[in-house]
Order: structure tokens, then sequence, then C-alpha cells
């Protein structure tokens, strides 16, 4: 029982809400991607073009309004702790948080025996967690690009035009979706091979007692083991 | 008086090569469409055709043929056909004053009625330009009567009312293009711009380019004596900008899921959609579906062959050229290239990702034996930077970076970085 207590403060519920829609988007956006890219499934290509396109602004406006959220919505800046700041404090690089990055990655690489101490995103999550709305639009932009509608759409041809063509287009969308792929398998890896509460938090937003953690001392304060109680 | 006898032995002319008037006024009620222009007007469409044929009234635009490196194909699209239709008859009858494979003279004459047309019809002739230019050796790549091959566009483009870059090689390159080029083939258009020749060039790709494209815009020229309405590629917008897919007969079949995966199937009997074996239909835009070919007997698609995307060509990119971006034809990706190693997307995609599924199922063993995956590691008592600082306050997860770190601190923790790392 080393980890921190799992407190609602972490995730408050407009994130769970979010998360919920990035997970079931993603999901039907690569599975009629794939079926896009090869009709693996007969008779489900309209079905699989209209789901695509509709998951894909889904996808980009739940981005958009994640990170307007990031500067209206307060949360905890670490686990253990129901003390709250604006959550893109807990988002973006912290001055004393960066560098605990080679603690992380030793530890990750089982070259540190102890569990790094740092704020609710470690710097390698937190580089991730910066990346990905970075890719969510750079995929809508691709993706647009390639639906018939609007891809004379100047501002989209200008880009087709530079990457060399729609086929060119299309194989950048293609990696992109794998680059999408590799973050979950690490993404749910990470989170969840120290156990599963981070899990039953950040979807049923369900606590979990453990260790207690005061973010101005930096230290372990305390035990609450009495899980869900505020 | 005048007119009519001349309009009658215009007929006459078609007649004898089998074409009926109603042929032909099927032919310029198509133009019409084409060019975008209302069908109220055939009857000067019809004028304009004619005039172009050479008939009429000193209003004569002859054409200039030039061919460069060219499989010729473009013009044996329409000078090849068993029965000559109406758009074959006009484009055969054009004051075609050069061209290396239909003219009747060659050598020394011929390339002398060339220069005379230069010089003589300037600024009102037509040049069709068949095939890639040929930059390589200083433009020795290509050489024609004793002169570089880029000369003789140089001149030729200099003095043209339009250039038309007919074939897909012209526009782009085309294949002649494709890697690796050892010729330096490029478009015209990307050559005459680099060359400073202000000229417009009107590109009319494909593999071969449909004759009914050429007659369409020959006939526009003539008609309003001005270049037809291009799109972002001077490509005659009308033609060029939707995508084969847009007006393909089978997009039913597409839209309902209905796919050939295996040529012989039975799938391919019902003519279901040729997507799965490559069909580059939907990111090559070109009208093929809608004029088809042979006179409009049938088209790629119609035949049972996936599109291969003969018209992409962006003519300021040759190494966008519609070979180089579509093979292998029949796979959904083309095939990229890191010097000599060639494969496809989807190939090294799969591999990579398998490698770090591998690699997280290997680090969750290491976990688990470590004993990290109840709860992880028991947390450190103080962090390394906090130690090996003691005079410094403790700070907060809450403050964020700043954007240009000025003072000596935010230097100092950089340099403590490197240092943990090498320890």
């Amino acid at each position: 029982m080393a980890h921190l207590a799992h407190y609602r403060e972490a995730h408050p519920i407009p994130f769970v809400i979010t998360h919920w829609i990035n997970l079931v988007s993603m999901i039907f956006l690569i599975v009629t991607g794939f079926s896009i890219h090869f009709p693996f499934w007969p008779n489900f290509m309209g079905v699989a073009r209209g789901v695509h396109v509709l998951c894909g602004i889904v996808l980009l406006l739940n981005c958009i309004v994640r990170v307007i959220l990031a500067f209206v919505v307060k949360s905890a800046p670490t686990g253990g702790t129901r003390v709250l700041v604006a959550d893109y404090k807990t988002w973006l690089p912290q001055k004393d948080n960066r560098h605990q990055l080679g603690a992380w990655i030793k530890y990750y690489l089982f070259l540190k025996k102890d569990h790094p101490l740092s704020a609710k995103l470690g710097v390698p999550q937190k580089i991730s967690y910066l990346a990905i709305p970075l890719l969510i639009i750079v995929m809508a932009y691709t993706g647009f690009s390639l639906w018939g509608p609007i891809m004379d759409a100047p501002a989209l041809k200008a880009g087709v035009n530079l990457v060399g063509g729609l086929m060119s287009m299309r194989i950048i969308h293609y990696f992109l979706m794998y680059v999408f792929i590799i973050f979950m398998f690490l993404h749910v890896y990470l989170a969840n091979v120290e156990g599963f509460a981070p899990t039953k938090l950040m979807f049923l937003w369900r606590e979990h007692g453990g260790l207690v953690y005061d973010p101005d001392q930096h230290s372990i304060i305390g035990e609450d083991d009495e899980g869900a109680k505020h | 008086m005048e007119k009519e006898a001349t309009i009658s032995g215009f007929y006459e002319m078609l007649e004898a090569r089998g074409v009926t008037r109603r042929d032909f006024m099927k032919l310029c009620g198509a133009i019409a469409a084409a060019a975008g222009v209302s069908q109220l007007t055939i009857p000067q469409v019809a004028e304009a055709v004619e005039s172009l044929i050479g008939n009429a009234k000193g209003n004569l635009y002859p054409v200039i043929w030039i061919e460069a490196a060219s499989c010729t194909g473009c013009t044996e699209s329409f000078a090849q056909v068993d029965t000559p239709d109406a758009a074959t008859v006009v484009l055969e009858m054009i004051s075609l004053n050069y061209s290396e494979t239909l003219s009747a003279g060659a050598g020394f004459s011929l390339e002398e009625a060339k220069e005379q047309t230069i010089k003589e019809c300037a600024g009102k002739y037509i040049l069709v330009y068949e095939g890639a230019v040929l930059e390589g050796w200083e433009g020795q790549a290509l050489r024609v009567a004793d002169t570089p091959g880029t000369e003789t566009l140089i001149e030729a483009a200099e003095n043209a009312f339009a250039v038309v870059a007919l074939g897909s090689c012209a526009v782009n390159g085309g294949w002649m293009a494709a890697y690796p080029n050892p010729s330096q083939a490029c478009g015209v258009q990307q050559y005459l711009k680099k060359a400073g020749i202000d000229k417009p060039v009107i590109n009319i790709p494909g593999c071969p380019a449909n004759p009914e494209w050429l007659t369409t815009v020959l006939a526009q020229v003539i008609l309003m004596e001005q270049v037809p309405a291009l799109n972002d590629e001077n490509k005659p917008a009308l033609m060029f900008s939707q995508t084969v897919h847009d007006n393909c007969e089978r997009r039913g079949h597409f839209e309902n899921g209905e796919f050939v995966y295996e040529f012989g199937s039975e799938e391919e009997a019902l003519g279901y959609c040729l997507y799965p074996v490559g069909c580059r239909g939907p990111q090559t835009k070109s009208n093929c579906g809608i004029v088809r070919w042979n006179r409009r007997r049938s088209w790629c698609v119609e035949s049972g062959a996936p599109c291969i995307g003969c018209c992409e060509a962006n003519p300021s990119n040759s190494g966008q050229n519609w070979v180089e971006v579509n093979t292998p034809f029949f796979k959904r990706h083309r095939d990229l290239r890191i010097g000599d190693f060639v494969f496809q997307p989807g190939t090294v995609a799969l591999t990579l990702t398998g490698l770090v599924a591998a690699a997280l199922v290997i680090h969750g063993f290491g976990m688990k034996i470590s004993g990290r995956m109840d709860g992880g590691a028991d947390f450190e008592k103080v962090r390394k930077w906090d130690e090996k600082h003691p005079d410094r306050a403790i700070g907060h997860y809450d403050v964020v970076v700043e954007k240009v770190p000025e003072d000596s601190e935010d230097q100092e923790t950089k340099a403590e970085e490197t240092e943990g790392g090498k320890a």
C-alpha cells in the first residue's frame, strides 16, 4: 500500500466526462478508421465514414473544451491531497517538478528503487498529455483535408500541397493513428500497472484511501484508510 | 454564299471520314457543356470548331505540337482509333503546322515549317507540349534537330498565344519524373517559371490525356479567345476539380460497403467497388466517369480496372508525379522509400506498435518481479533535488515554469539535471 490516496479533487467531474468522451470517440475513430483504410467488414463503409467524421468533430471539440476548462476548473496539484489550484497549473510544466524527470526515467528503467515524489502528473506523463491536444489538432487537420466535401478549402489544400498530395496526407493520417494507439498502450499500462485505483477514480469517480501528501512540504504526512469519505 | 459553300465543304470533309452532321453537333453540345457555357451557344461552338479546323475567315489558330520526353501515348490516344469520331477529326484537321508523329514531312523541311509558324504567327498559335521537359545534362537529355529540348520549348512558348501541357508528363514530369529520375524530368509550367517566361499554361493531365479534353480546350481558346477557367493547378476547372470517386458509377457500392477484394471473384462479376484493390478514385481529380473514353464507350472503372490516379499531377511539384504517389497500384498505400529500402507504411506502423506492446509486456514482468504492481514501490523520503539544495526553499507544484528562464536558479537546475543523468 504505497500509493497515494485517490481523491476526487484530482479529477473533478468535468474532466471525468471529457475523459470518457475522449475514450469513446478515439475507440470509434480507430475502429472505423481501420475499416475505411481497408474495408474488412462488408456493408459497413457508409456507416464507418459517418461515424468517423462525427467522432472526429466530437474529439476536436472535446479537446478545445478540455483546454478551456483547464483555466476554469480547479483541481488538486498532486494525489493524496484535497488542496485545489487552477487546473492548467497542474498540466503545464512546473518549475518544481521538472527536475524529477531523471528520477522518473530511472524508476521506470528499474535503476531507482524508491518511487519518485511528484505532482499529479509525472514529468513523462505531462509531456505526453501536452502532446495529445496538439496531436488531436494535427489529426483533425489531416483528416479534414481528406474529407471530400471540404478538401478544396484553401487552408486544407495548402497542407496537402505541402506534404506532396492526398496520398501522403492519407499516410500521415494513418501513421498518426498509430501514435494514438501507442499512446493508449502506454497510458493504459502506466495508469494501471501499480493498481486499478487511478482508473476507478477516473472512470467511476470512486475514491480510494492511501497515503496523504502535503504538497507544500513534499512529504507523506499520514495515511487515509477510510476510502471514499470526505 | 461563300459561307455556305465553306460549311458544306466542311461537312463533306466530316462525311468522308464517316462523321455525320448530327455527330458533329453532338460534339459541339458536349464541348459547350464541358466549357460551362449555355447550350444556346452551340452554333457559336460549331463555328469555332470549324474555324479551328481551318476553314473559316482567316481566324485560324495554327498548332505546334511538340513531343518531348513522351511515349507518344497522348498522340496515339486520338490518332490510332479504327474509325474516327468527331473529336478525332477535329484534332486531326486543326492547322497542325508541326508534329513529329503526325506531320507528313520530316527533317529539315518540317523544322523549317515550325520556325516559320513561330515567326509569322507569333502570339497567335497554340503550343501543345506532350511529354516531360528534361533538364538533365544541361538540357542535352533530350535533343531534337540538333537543339536541346529545353531551348526548343523556350522558343516555341515565348511566342505562343497559350501553352497546353498535354498529358501528365507535360504537367509535372509524370512517370518520366518517377524515382530515380536521372534525366531530371519536370513539367512545362515549372520549367517556364524557372526560365522566367510568363505565358499561360493550361495543364491537361492524364496518361494518356483524353482527346475530348484537348478538343474542348482548343475550342474554348478559339471561341472566347482566352484561356478557359482554370483551377489552382492551372487545369481546366470544369474537368479537374472533382474526384473520380465523386462521379463514379460504382459509388453506390462503395457507400453500401460492397467491394471487390480479389480479381476473378464473384464480387468482381457483380461490378462492386474496386477500392480494396487500390482504386485511386477518391484522391484523383478528373471527370473520367463523365466524359468517358474511346468515344464514350467505356472507361477504366467501367471496364473493371481500379483508377490508378494517372491524372494526379501537381504542376509545381514534379516529385508529386502520379507514378511516385500511386505505386504499387493495387495496394491501398503507395510504397515509401528510405535509400534502397522500400516498404509499405502499414508494415512499419504495425512493427513499431508490436515492438512497443512487447516492450510493455516485458516491462510488466519487471514490475511484477520487483513487487511494484501492488501500489508501486515505497516513496522516496525526500526528493533528490531538495536533498542537494538544502539551502533552497521547497517549491510548489502550482508554480508554472516561466517561458524565458532568466534567474540563475533555473540554469543551476538544468546543470543538476545533467549531472543527475550522468550519475
